[in-house]
């Protein structure tokens, strides 16, 4: 029952940080609203008993990843007058709703035939950090050592991007 | 019910593309870009959580690190655009059109 609560609570509370998102028009509060959606998503991974899985979702997307989008935001000091003026938003929104609403009841059609299970908190043995390395280092040892490339290559990219040009000029 | 976890992924990735193609703020078509692979995250915790199988959370856990790699490289390339055009409509940004 407090389980059932708990999810009600921050289902409706991401809903409405995404809500805020598609609708603010400066993107500080669009950032401020992702940031509440993804700590409510992080309370639900919780209830799904996904400890390293919370854990992450706080420290690398609440914190890290949002901080950055934060910082740059900040960094571009942007006014009112920098923003588009994006004419005729709603009319965009509500052809996109028009669009969107048929596939999403279809998905929606599609979950509720899966053969459910209740969503009861599994206490230790699942979804903590043995448990998840075990997995990662045995049989995801391959797909973990392309990402570490991948991160690599980000990093050389992010360096040329930012770094000074002195070509020709 | 895992149900109700699944119906919420999908309603939150329908907002995303939402936003993706209502919005034309460079941030805040970068930031329903997040919103989809949380709610992608979401899916995979759920799924994971239904089959009692550890994959879906090393697969959320890659979907992170993606996620991080973007956002580093999306933001250097804001920030230059920025510089270049002090503009942050997408529609400015169109160098690519030929």
């Amino acid at each position: 029952m407090f389980a059932e609560a708990l999810f009600f609570g921050f289902a409706v509370l991401s809903v409405l940080g995404a809500i805020g998102l598609v609708l603010f028009r400066h993107p500080m509060n669009g950032a401020m609203s992702l940031v509440v959606t993804m700590i409510s998503l992080a309370g639900l991974y919780a209830l799904l008993s996904a400890k390293l899985i919370f854990a992450l979702q706080l420290i690398v997307y609440a914190g890290a990843i949002m901080s950055l989008v934060l910082f740059i935001i900040m960094f571009l000091n942007i006014q009112d007058s920098d923003l588009p003026t994006e004419k005729g938003r709603w009319l965009y929104q509500l052809g996109g709703i028009i669009v969107i609403l048929p596939i999403a009841s279809f998905l929606i059609k599609i979950v509720k035939s899966i053969p459910g299970s209740e969503a009861t908190i599994v206490g230790s043995g699942f979804g903590g950090v043995k448990e998840v390395g075990l997995v990662l280092f045995q049989d995801w040892l391959l797909p973990f050592e392309i990402v570490s490339i991948l991160l690599l290559v980000a990093l050389v990219g992010a360096v040329v991007l930012a770094g000074k040009r002195r070509m020709g000029k | 019910m895992i149900q109700d976890y699944l119906i919420l992924s999908i309603i939150l990735f329908c907002l995303g593309i939402l936003g993706v193609i209502t919005r034309r703020n460079v941030f805040s078509v970068f930031m329903s870009i997040e919103l989809m692979l949380n709610a992608a995250n979401l899916a995979f915790i759920a799924f994971s959580r239904l089959h009692e199988s550890m994959d879906g959370h090393v697969l959320a856990m890659m979907v992170m690190a993606v996620a991080a790699a973007e956002a580093a490289l999306a933001l250097a390339v804001v920030i230059l655009l920025h510089k270049h055009k002090s503009k942050l409509d997408t529609n400015i940004f169109s160098l690519l059109k030929g």
